[in-house]
């Protein structure tokens, strides 16, 4: 939980959790990723603090961040790390279930490199997910400071 | 306006000042009874006689100084005074007593009402001048009773008004209340409704992939009737969100070529045609004015029905055209060849969730037509239907068209 991962998931619900690391599973990112449940948790892990105070230096290779989260929203997550120096380089990609057009047009606004809408069908939904993880995990060359390829 | 206002206000203060007055008599004789309308016309003839007795007094007065001549205006005076404050009926008293003490007291022979020769020429010349005074008095009088009238009028208008405004207000508060809670309840149906939708289809998949080889095919039939559901219900989820969406979405509205959006449209749904038989037949349709993306969602859901319901038929016949309507507005019309409805249900045609074909025989959500009437509304144009069972459908879109963008 501890390590240094390539995508960070933000999302509180563990039935989503689970469903999306089935999804990467498929392509053996599973491992690949560390989860936090909420807005503050997911801002830790960036900063190194709390529970993720020991974990090696480095930013992952892409945020997938849902919107409606506790404590801290993801915007308000969003507009803390495009607000750092350090972290704003970071590519987030937004995966949530709101349709809405001010969600979206906030998001851009803010600086997100994609938003995607979890489809209500499965076999969309592992596919999104997969699709996601393959391009920014694997195919995407991060930014420097990210972590590594295995 | 404002002038007019001040007048009325001048008229009402020297009202008041005279009611003040008297009121202050009446109230050291009858001790605070109210001002009647007896009170009121004794003290109106009470300052006739008043006025003219004053008269007579400062008559003698201006006798003695020698000021013989103005004695009749002085009376004069007494005429003027009543005629503005008393009203004309007290007025003419005034000129009459008044006539008969200039009479007795000031022309010669004194202290009698005969008349000298050389003196009788006043007489008609106070007649004179006294009807003009009261003349005068009952116009003035006319004239401040209308003012007051318009006056009263006009704040009574203002007041309505003023009511008007703050229910307006009142109503603009609750309705944008309204439409606040309804975003938010679209907002949160949008979120959180959809998320377990997904789960269940998501675990359910799961439970298939895994359990397979272990399931009956019961199990197997109960399994994809649970995906089944989960799917249609995220349909119509999503359909609900979008039909919501379209009541909040703002319009940009232009001129827009319909027989392109018609082409464009039945390009789109092209993969839905395939292996069908249909013949279309576009005419020339009007060049109309409204929002590109909503007016092309109302052609797309009309179009896909004509097709969808055409499905039974071997040769499927489509036509679009436009009538030559009232120079206001454009009308065009979806006529199909297809199974068609019962005109007794016209009216459920265009509600939301409403159908009128089964789920077996023709798959939806019964949205479509909302969503064209929804947006055919917000356009301020007109959206009906004339069919019968089996004998092919006609849709209606009326879409007014502003004149400058006639053409």
């Amino acid at each position: 939980m501890n390590g240094l991962k390539r995508i960070l998931l933000v999302e509180d619900d563990p039935k989503d959790v689970e469903l999306t690391l089935t999804g990467l599973a498929e392509y053996n990112l599973a491992n690949d990723v560390v989860v936090a449940r909420d807005g503050e948790e997911a801002l830790d892990y960036l900063y190194r603090r709390g529970d993720h105070q020991t974990r090696p230096n480095g930013n992952p290779a892409v945020m997938l961040l849902d919107l409606k989260l506790p404590k801290l929203n993801g915007f308000e997550v969003l507009e803390q790390v495009r607000a750092d120096e350090n972290l704003k380089m970071i590519p987030v990609v937004i995966l949530t279930s709101s349709h809405e057009e001010r969600d979206l047009v906030k998001s851009y606004k803010l600086g997100v490199n994609g938003y995607v809408v979890k489809p209500v069908d499965f076999h969309r939904f592992v596919n999104a997910v997969k699709e996601l993880g393959v391009f920014w995990a694997v195919i995407n060359e991060p930014p420097p400071g990210s972590v590594k390829k295995r | 306006m404002h002038s007019a206002a001040n007048t009325l206000a001048d008229f009402a203060g020297r009202d008041n000042c005279v009611n003040s007055a008297i009121k202050t008599q009446s109230l050291a004789t009858k001790a605070g009874a109210p001002v009647t309308a007896l009170d009121r016309i004794i003290l109106r003839y009470g300052l006739a006689v008043g006025s003219v007795a004053a008269a007579t007094a400062l008559g003698f007065l201006a006798d003695r100084c020698d000021l013989h001549e103005s004695v009749f205006t002085i009376y004069l005076l007494a005429v003027a005074l009543t005629s503005w404050y008393a009203g004309a009926w007290p007025a003419v008293i005034a000129f009459a007593l008044g006539e008969l003490a200039f009479d007795y007291f000031f022309t010669p022979p004194l202290y009698s009402l005969s008349v000298t020769r050389e003196d009788i020429a006043y007489f008609p010349v106070f007649t004179l001048f006294s009807g003009l005074l009261i003349w005068f008095g009952v116009v003035r009088r006319r004239a401040e009773a209308d003012l007051r009238q318009s006056r009263d009028l006009l704040e009574a208008e203002v007041e309505q008004r003023r009511a008007l405004n703050v229910e307006l207000a009142k109503r603009s508060e609750e309705l944008q209340a309204t439409n606040r809670e309804l975003e938010a309840f679209a907002y949160s149906v949008s979120h959180d409704l959809r998320a377990p939708v997904r789960h269940i289809a998501g675990f359910t998949e799961l439970l298939q992939k895994h359990a397979n080889p272990v399931l009956d095919d019961k199990s197997r039939h109960q399994i994809s009737m649970i995906l089944e559901a989960a799917s249609r219900m995220g349909t119509l989820v999503d359909d609900l969100l979008a039909f919501s969406r379209i009541g909040r979405a703002e319009t940009q509205k232009t001129t827009i070529n319909l027989e392109q959006l018609v082409k464009a449209v039945i390009g789109e749904i092209a993969p839905d045609t395939q292996g069908r038989k249909i013949n279309w037949r576009i005419g020339t349709l009007p060049i109309s004015y409204g929002d590109p993306s909503l007016l092309r969602l109302v052609f797309s859901n009309l179009l896909s029905n004509a097709v969808k319901f055409t499905r039974t038929c071997p040769q499927a016949e489509i036509e679009i055209d436009s009538l030559n309507h009232a120079s206001n507005e454009a009308v065009v019309f979806i006529k199909d060849n297809g199974v068609g409805f019962d005109m007794k249900y016209k009216d459920k045609l265009f509600g939301v969730f409403q159908r009128l074909h089964s789920q077996e025989s023709f798959e939806g959500t019964g949205i479509g037509l909302a969503t064209v009437q929804r947006i055919v509304h917000r356009h301020g144009g007109r959206v009906w239907a004339e069919a019968s069972v089996n004998n092919g459908a006609t849709f209606f879109v009326a879409l007014p068209t502003p004149g400058k963008v006639k053409g």
